[in-house]
């Protein structure tokens, strides 16, 4: 017998489930009848989505090509009045664009996709993804520094809840179908299946569920084989031979956890104090300062850095291979967070990740280039230390450890360099949690005027436990096969209710009220098993949560508590006041 | 009728399927916008590619190497781009970017002799030469597009050349005994191997491969040069002033053919074994031949500081000078006209001390010219001189 069937049953969600819109549902659809059918279909969904984000993000990112080949040419070149003049009239088209036709579009699209998740049940308008698609196809191609992922995983996640729409799936499944559609399209931009899912439960979850995790990975993997069908295998660029040459070099990653914490501190810091400040600006202000930024932006690449004008993965790729010195890994990692800042606080569409892995990169290298140059012995090569950066700076910037971590892993295939990057990222996320304890995604979605769970959040929070708010069972505890006389014999002066242990396994409650009549009723000489016909009582473990408690102990006067190995092993029992006293004491603790 | 359509189209398989079939046509259409995009870049990569290549015509690395790259940005499969770039990457220094190109193009392609051969010139430049021996070996067993048997040969003289440039002069030697076996009847192919075995110091086979080619080719110059010069190293220098008097013959000019001839004849006038002369005429040489000697030795000596008088020494030049004063009461009557040695050993020991002499002070005061080089040259092969 298991449990989690007994407790899903009931479960809030589910009552929930049970809404009139979705009565009406019942009647209608075929997915009603089984939820085995439903969730079944649910993961062919998944694939289905999986593989119409990746056509989408295909074609975002071609978009995104044509546009950089049209509007900048195909080399860049410092010098060029061209990096300046099409950025900026680029630039107010797609300040016109989000004004007026897309007001949706704006950001990077992350907190977008986890506020339909939590807030408009899992809605987000197609128009938001068509929009997306071209105004940041615009804007990266025109050379505003930023990056093509956060938008896919909003473009996948809008296809999603399309979809669902249309198939006029529950509610509870529209709302899971957006974090689904945002790992294929985050998966197919960044062609990384592990790392995408990763962001997306770290990230537009916000939390450990492992409800969608089946189709939130089957999304991933189906996007990721579409577009490399049509985009080929190979990572946004080259890995060179990276690998730890000697432990002593783990100081040097641990002063590039450090220094990459700090420079996450002041992107973060940047961007936080910079948007509120620009959106409280006059209204007609905001079709100039997307056109302002990539001014600035351009003006960088004319004087001779257009390495920091869009995505730039090309660049990552020329950084790991040793192409840069050190000075100029340092100056275009400064140019870049800028740069992003700019770009991102004018509210142009477009995402953090590239940017993010960029200045990574470059800092990456730069510390590397650096210490080589003053302990040649010490160092390996560029390429790994750029490598690391990226995740140094995903970790204290965008604040997903897990994510960081996996990402390095996978995006070079190398297992070699896990512990400089766990070294290195783990110094960032720490000292970057510590002057920045607000996340960077958070901090947008507070001055957004929204709050949304958050995985960093949920960490340090205290799980109560049933078995911390337990009390022992009232005695006596009767027996199933007692006979009514027998039973009534044990407890006709106590007052309350009392348990009754089933054969082989389950509990009922029993008053001595009812016992009395019981026995008036010339049942006495009936087994409490045969003559009790009230339900049977849901039970819990004492590792349950009181979340979980708390769904039970508001029906009945106490819920018993069992062993895991042996169901007729009482270890206690559990009330609704000693719920709420628990939680009780729990604040004042906390505000102490 | 209609209610039940209406049902039948919200059952799961019609949903597949329906969702099956705008997949298709979805893929369909990406495919085609991804195709055209694919040929845009494709020509635009070309394009860059042709600047590339007419930059690095026009020995301006730097921007071939921005054109390269700028084409491998708008197609990062082509094989050829990434060869040259890699090759351009290398070219300008940047060899660890470039091994990085060249392993992945290697790693896709391990039979592709081009790979490989810029691997082996990577690694020169490197000064990895196990390494690059072995790349140079994939390349010479490598797959080449086309003109494959040209293109090993020229790895393989590459190869040699290296090995030569790092005196490893027996793998150079086995490479050329190699590549000697299955040559090409073409003349300057057989020339140049004999080349490269001359500078393997290997001279049997640099003959034997000049004499093959002046079978085919009686007047090549090259071959008669080539072949003067084998058989002058080898103590031939009957045959090298038969060879050398050609290549002077057919080239006037060349100044050096010219002396080495020169040389070869001092050599063939001042041997004393020399056959269909007098012996009048063998004891003047041989007369000639121990002066000379005691000439050199004592020149050597003062030059050195060594006292010819003293017996302790740190070298034979006292013992040969004892030698020398010991014969020559015998060489002053051989000088006499009509005289004859009643000693049939003499000429052999005389000359064997004249050698001894040569090699020691060549030995302690250095190398000489003149007649003491001649001298010295008879030494080397006194045997074999009119073959």
């Amino acid at each position: 017998m298991s449990d989690t069937v007994d407790l899903a049953a009931k479960t809030p969600e589910s009552q929930e489930g049970d809404d009139a819109p979705n009565a009406r549902i019942t009647s209608r659809y075929w997915f009603a009848l089984s939820t085995t059918r439903e969730e079944r279909f649910f993961l062919v969904l998944a694939v289905f989505i999986g593989v119409f984000s990746a056509l989408a993000v295909v074609c975002f990112r071609l978009a995104i090509d044509w546009s950089k080949i049209w509007l900048l040419g195909p080399v860049p070149e410092p010098h060029n009045w061209r990096l300046i003049a099409v950025p900026a009239l680029t630039g107010l088209v797609v300040a016109f664009l989000v004004i007026h036709v897309f007001p949706l579009a704006r950001g990077s699209g992350v907190n977008q996709t986890k506020a339909a998740l939590y807030i408009y049940n899992g809605y987000i308008p197609f128009r938001t993804a068509v929009g997306k698609f071209i105004t940041a196809a615009l804007a990266i191609g025109s050379g505003q520094s930023l990056g093509p992922e956060d938008p896919s995983l909003q473009i996948g996640a809008s296809l999603a809840s399309a979809l669902g729409r249309r198939l006029d799936l529950s509610r509870e499944r529209l709302r899971l179908l957006a974090p689904v559609g945002a790992a294929a399209g985050l998966a197919a931009a960044f062609n990384a299946p592990i790392s995408a899912v990763l962001f997306v439960i770290e990230e537009v979850i916000g939390r450990w569920s492992a409800g969608i995790l089946g189709s939130v990975v089957l999304s991933a993997i189906s996007s990721v084989v579409v577009v490399r069908w049509f985009l080929g295998a190979e990572p946004l660029f080259r890995i060179p031979a990276v690998g730890l040459v000697q432990p002593a070099e783990l100081l040097a990653y641990a002063t590039l956890g450090i220094v990459g914490a700090f420079a996450a501190v002041f992107f973060a810091r940047a961007i936080g104090y910079l948007r509120p400040r620009l959106r409280a600006w006059p209204r007609w202000t905001q079709y100039f300062q997307p056109m302002m930024a990539a001014v600035v932006i351009g003006l960088i690449g004319f004087l001779g850095a257009p390495q920091v004008m869009g995505a730039g993965y090309e660049y990552i790729d020329q950084a790991m291979h040793d192409q840069f010195t050190w000075k100029m890994l340092a100056i275009l990692a400064l140019l870049k967070i800028i740069a992003t800042i700019l770009s991102f606080v004018s509210g142009t569409p477009g995402g953090m990740f590239a940017p993010t892995l960029f200045v990574g990169a470059m800092l990456g290298g730069a510390i590397g280039g650096l210490e080589r140059h003053f302990y040649p012995a010490l160092t390996g090569s560029t390429g790994t230390y750029a490598l690391v950066g990226m995740g140094v700076l995903f970790a204290g910037f965008l604040r997903a450890p897990m994510t960081s971590v996996f990402m390095v892993l996978e995006v070079s295939g190398n297992y070699s360099i896990i512990v400089p990057v766990i070294v290195a990222n783990t110094l960032a996320y720490v000292i970057s949690r510590a002057l920045q304890p607000t996340p960077i995604f958070d901090l947008l979605t507070r001055q957004d005027g929204l709050d949304l769970p958050s995985l960093e959040e949920q960490r340090e929070q205290t799980v109560l436990r049933v078995e911390d708010a337990m009390s022992a069972a009232p005695t006596p505890v009767l027996n199933g096969g007692d006979s009514v006389d027998q039973a009534l014999q044990r407890v006709r002066d106590l007052p309350g209710d009392f348990l009754v242990r089933l054969h082989p396994s389950g509990w009922r409650s029993v008053t001595t009220e009812t016992l009395k009549r019981l026995a008036g009723e010339g049942k006495g000489e009936m087994t409490l098993g045969s003559a009790l016909v009230t339900p049977a009582l849901p039970y819990l473990h004492p590792d349950h949560t009181l979340e979980t408690a708390l769904r039970y102990v508001y029906q009945v006067p106490f819920v018993p508590v069992v062993h895991r190995a042996d169901f007729g092993r009482l270890e206690g029992v559990i009330s609704r006041d000693k719920v709420l006293e628990k939680y009780r004491m729990t604040q004042r603790d906390e505000t102490d | 009728m209609r209610l039940d359509l209406i049902a039948i189209t919200r059952r799961p398989p019609v949903i597949i399927v329906f969702l099956l079939i705008i997949a298709v046509l979805a893929f369909a259409g990406v495919g085609r916008l991804v195709n055209r995009f694919h040929a845009q870049e494709e020509a635009l990569a070309r394009h860059l590619y042709q600047r590339g290549v007419k930059a690095q015509s026009e020995n301006h690395p730097e921007e071939a190497l921005g054109a390269f790259r700028a084409a491998l940005s708008y197609s990062r499969d082509n094989f050829q781009y990434q060869l040259s770039l890699a090759r351009a990457l290398r070219d300008t220094g940047r060899t660890a970017e470039s091994e990085t190109y060249l392993i992945r193009l290697w790693e896709r392609t391990p039979q592709e002799g081009a790979v490989n051969l810029a691997l082996g010139r990577l690694f020169v430049r490197q000064r990895v030469f196990d390494k690059a021996i072995q790349y140079y070996h994939y390349a010479i067993y490598g797959v080449w597009p086309s003109d494959a048997e040209s293109k090993r040969r020229d790895a393989q003289f590459e190869l040699i050349e290296f090995l030569l440039q790092q005196n490893a002069y027996p793998q150079a030697q086995a490479e050329l005994i190699t590549m000697a076996l299955a040559l090409p009847a073409d003349p300057s192919v057989h020339v140049r191997v004999a080349g490269l075995f001359m500078l393997a110091k290997d001279y049997e086979r640099a003959l034997a491969q000049y004499q093959q080619t002046l079978l085919t080719d009686a007047h090549n110059q090259g071959a008669l040069l080539g072949a003067g010069q084998a058989s002058f190293q080898l103590g031939r220098f009957r045959t090298a002033q038969r060879y050398l008097q050609a290549a002077v013959h057919a080239d006037p000019g060349n100044a050096a053919a010219q002396r080495l001839l020169e040389t070869a004849g001092e050599v063939l006038e001042s041997d004393p074994s020399a056959p269909r002369i007098s012996e009048a005429e063998r004891n003047r040489r041989l007369g000639a031949a121990f002066t000379l000697a005691g000439g050199r030795l004592d020149d050597c000596a003062q030059s050195r500081g060594i006292d010819l008088a003293g017996q302790s020494s740190s070298n034979d030049l006292p013992h040969l000078k004892n030698m020398w004063l010991e014969m020559k009461p015998k060489v002053t009557k051989l000088s006499r006209p009509h005289s004859a040695s009643s000693d049939p050993q003499l000429p052999d020991e005389l000359m064997n001390l004249v050698y001894s002499i040569e090699q020691q002070t060549l030995s302690v005061c250095g190398s000489t010219e003149g007649p003491d080089r001649v001298l010295l040259l008879l030494a080397q092969n006194h045997a074999g001189v009119e073959q």
